[in-house]
């Protein structure tokens, strides 16, 4: 077998760039085709070789670096620049949103009533289920640290019983959300406090549901040995991600949900 | 007497713990042996039959899907009513 020279990674050529181009095209004409003409097997067929996609380009991601090694200091660096860039980008979809938000609330039209919250919307108690969500949810942020320390430590059960509880606080969360918006009082059609209220929670709450993946992923990882004290960048980039997921919902809670009631 | 007490108190505490969960065994010397071998097979192939078949289903797939996207943007470029 040839060997390199260098330390890092020339990747085996691989269909999942094509696989998942493919699925964004069918994913998007798939939305305009349900759109107009009310059929949704393009989409769906689109949404099924998305997660075919990612399922065989992630495997082959950890077959790689746990089972091959290829995953070299200075490969782990680019690995960690690529997360860290990719939250970036996520920062700045969600700046949009809150844009939208505080450019229709500072200055509300008179068609809403020349206030905000805009006449006839009844808002939800910040102090209630919202609050609940944000104890929920710095809790698994408490636990998501638990856990990496434990990763580091080499305690095996409790950074599997820590990574749990993060899961679990994050099905708690997506539960209590869904919840809420079964009972808001008010819908998305209804103007634009609708409209940036179910946006930037919605796109907020696929989030969560990302993370609590990706985190139980990590989960499955740990229970079958691939993490190791030293190397677990895997988790990492899950705990990252989280952290992120989190702070977006205190600049969601404080700014829609307590200066916006 | 206090010999016997310990062996009870060992037992308890064996078949407690081998009750509340089974083992995972590390299979990731393994899985490193078959990942490293010197075949010549890509990385998403080089796992077995069942990577092969996952393989063809999604480019099945990804073939099919494109024909169906052209077929459907054709079909939605012409002005024909839908029931």
């Amino acid at each position: 077998m040839a060997h390199q020279a260098h330390a890092y990674h020339m990747v085996d050529p691989s269909p999942w760039p094509l696989t998942g181009a493919v699925a964004a095209l069918l994913m998007t004409s798939g939305l305009a085709i349900w759109m107009h003409f009310n059929s949704v097997t393009l989409m769906s067929l689109g949404l099924v070789l998305l997660l075919l996609t990612m399922y065989q380009w992630w495997r082959d991601i950890v077959r790689e670096g746990t089972f091959q090694g290829h995953h070299t200091p200075p490969v782990q660096k680019g690995l960690r620049y690529g997360m860290i860039l990719f939250i970036t980008s996520e920062v700045f979809f969600f700046l949009g949103f809150f844009w939208a938000f505080y450019h229709s609330s500072l200055a509300p039209t008179p068609e809403l009533g020349g206030c905000w919250p805009p006449a006839g919307i009844t808002t939800l108690d910040p102090f209630e289920v919202p609050l609940l969500n944000t104890a929920v949810l710095l809790a698994s942020g408490v636990t998501v640290t638990w856990a990496h320390h434990s990763i580091m430590e080499g305690h095996r059960k409790q950074a599997i019983q820590s990574l749990t509880l993060t899961i679990l606080l994050g099905f708690y969360f997506t539960i209590l959300q869904a919840l809420e918006y079964y009972e808001a009082p008010f819908t998305i059609a209804d103007g634009v406090y609708g409209s940036t209220f179910f946006v930037a929670t919605g796109f907020h709450g696929l989030h969560v549901i990302i993370g609590s993946t990706f985190l139980a992923v990590c989960l499955l990882r740990q229970v079958q040995y691939h993490f190791t004290s030293e190397h677990h960048f895997g988790f990492e980039a899950a705990a990252w991600y989280w952290h992120f997921v989190d702070v977006v919902w205190l600049f969601l809670y404080i700014s829609i949900y307590w200066w916006g009631s | 007497m206090f010999r016997h007490m310990i062996a009870v108190q060992q037992v308890a505490r064996r078949s407690i713990c081998s009750s509340a969960r089974r083992q995972v065994d590390n299979k990731v010397p393994q899985k490193q042996k078959i990942f490293q071998e010197d075949n010549g097979m890509p990385i998403h192939l080089k796992g077995g039959s069942g990577d092969a078949l996952l393989y063809r289903a999604t480019m099945a797939l990804t073939v099919l899907g494109v024909g169906f996207t052209l077929y459907e943007l054709v079909k939605a470029s012409f002005p024909q009513k839908r029931d």
